[in-house]
């Protein structure tokens, strides 16, 4: 069944996507694939480990976590608080609902429950390893937590969403747990400048190493191991944040239908 | 470069182009909230992509590199070497973000659907409006 | 050596982003919600190969969990929750 709206919607579309390609052949977008970087994009990549100049300097090897948590931390902040609004917000959609914790359900075969109890060990391990890497190879808080929340998502699906709360990480629990990874954010954020304050010197928030007229340092090396300074301590908080964000989040979205309709129609 | 990488390169942007076009239409034209989501998905995915492909790069007489400095101790010549190599690192971070933020509200509009379910006893835009 | 590096890796992004359209069209032409979940799953691993070709090795850690594992995990909660078939 095509109506009028389709056909409409479909022909302004196809001008759209062919306006776009217009303008893409006419050099929109630039030379494709460039030569060169943007001169923003060279300063990033210069600044990301040079001992030459240690005033601008973060001292990690990986440039995208670097700019997440020292050259732009002030962005990633903000997009943590809009990722907690949003969670706040879909708890706020469950309020007065109870999660039960009886044992009821069952869960798919012994099969499955078998390899997945192996997954419960290897995915967190995998997880960690990415967080507390995260300045030195690829990887990061965020790409560890989305990493930790896959093997929570089996463990609701593979056993049954009575499981985890059985286990001692309830919807309070993991609540938290996830106040305290926004907190260890918070902190290191402003560590320098708290220290700062009983020392009598300068410092600013989101300071990673040593500027010109602020002399303390997040440690950069201990014994031959790079730490790249706050980034270590921004992964793992967010690493939690993240992971137990979700978590709430899909523990709320497994809730049996017959609970929350009784709260809905009740209202 | 010869013609034949340009003629491709445009056929890659083309391409998302068009993938842009088909999610706009699943937001506009199809009546279920569900399909809405998916076809927001995949809009917000080509978006990132665009991203990542403006940030991508060909040096001369070298091959492009992910923005990681291999080594350790950083060298001069280990430094000109990544600078003069590796990608735009500033839209991966950004799109780094964008993601796991994407799928914050991806669940938060999940809920509202769930929730509409409830009250309506239907997802589909249509029947909503003749209630 | 170089030229012919460029070729193919234009010629392996050509194939991803092929791929992604006709997954993308089928995932929004499909009825049934299942099947348009697991089509829209295809395009997004098509999507990660794209980041891992362009040098993002950041975003692919990042996406192959959200974008192929709990986008379509969620997806699945809600159609289970609400209905499976589109229109009528």
């Amino acid at each position: 069944m095509v109506t009028k709206i389709d056909v409409f919607v479909a022909i302004s579309i196809a001008i759209f996507v062919l306006s776009l390609a217009y303008i893409t052949s006419l050099g929109g977008l630039g030379p494709l694939p460039p030569v060169d970087v943007r001169d923003i994009a060279y300063q990033y990549l210069n600044l990301t480990y040079n001992p030459w100049r240690r005033f601008l300097t973060s001292f990690a090897l990986e440039s995208v976590t670097a700019i997440i948590w020292d050259f732009r931390g002030l962005d990633t902040l903000y997009e943590t608080a809009v990722f907690y609004g949003a969670i706040i917000a879909s708890i706020a959609l469950y309020r007065g609902v109870k999660i039960t914790h009886s044992r009821g359900g069952t869960g798919l075969s012994p099969i499955a429950k078998t390899v997945t109890r192996l997954s419960f060990v290897l995915i967190p391990t995998v997880a960690a390893s990415v967080a507390l890497h995260g300045h030195l190879t690829p990887g990061g808080g965020f790409q560890a937590g989305s990493i930790a929340t896959v093997v929570i998502v089996l463990a609701i699906i593979v056993f049954s969403r009575y499981f985890l709360p059985g286990h001692g990480l309830s919807k309070e629990r993991a609540l938290l747990l996830r106040s305290i990874g926004l907190l260890g954010v918070g902190l290191t954020s402003i560590g320098l400048l708290l220290i700062s304050f009983l020392l009598g010197v300068n410092a600013y928030i989101f300071q990673n190493q040593a500027k010109l007229d602020a002399p303390l340092s997040y440690p950069s090396l201990v014994d031959d191991y790079t730490l790249g300074g706050s980034l270590l301590f921004f992964n793992l908080s967010e690493f939690i944040a993240v992971a137990f964000g979700f978590m709430i989040v899909f523990l709320l979205l497994s809730v049996s239908e017959e609970d929350v309709r009784e709260v809905v129609t009740r209202d | 470069m010869t013609n034949i990488a340009v003629l491709t390169a445009y056929v890659i942007v083309l391409s998302l182009y068009v993938n842009l076009g088909i999610a706009l239409y699943g937001i506009f034209a199809r009546p279920s909230l569900v399909k809405k989501l998916i076809a927001i998905t995949i809009l917000s995915d080509t978006a990132n992509a665009f991203a990542v492909l403006v940030g991508y790069r060909w040096p001369r007489n070298a091959l492009p590199k992910p923005p990681v400095i291999p080594e350790l101790p950083v060298t001069r010549r280990v430094l000109e070497e990544y600078t003069s190599s590796a990608v735009d690192p500033l839209p991966q971070a950004l799109v780094l973000t964008a993601i796991v933020i994407g799928l914050a509200i991806t669940l938060f509009i999940a809920f509202i659907i769930i929730q509409y379910y409830r009250l309506y006893g239907t997802v589909d835009v249509r029947k909503v409006r003749r209630i | 050596m170089i030229v012919v590096l460029e070729v193919f890796t234009l010629a392996l992004l050509t194939l991803f982003a092929l791929t992604s359209v006709v997954a993308a069209y089928l995932a929004i032409r499909e009825r049934d919600l299942v099947r348009a979940v697991v089509f829209s799953a295809i395009q997004s691993s098509m999507y990660a190969l794209i980041y891992y070709v362009l040098m993002a090795p950041d975003i692919v850690l990042v996406y192959i969990p959200v974008s192929v594992g709990l986008i379509p995990a969620v997806l699945l909660f809600v159609i289970k929750k609400t209905e499976r078939y589109e229109g009528e």
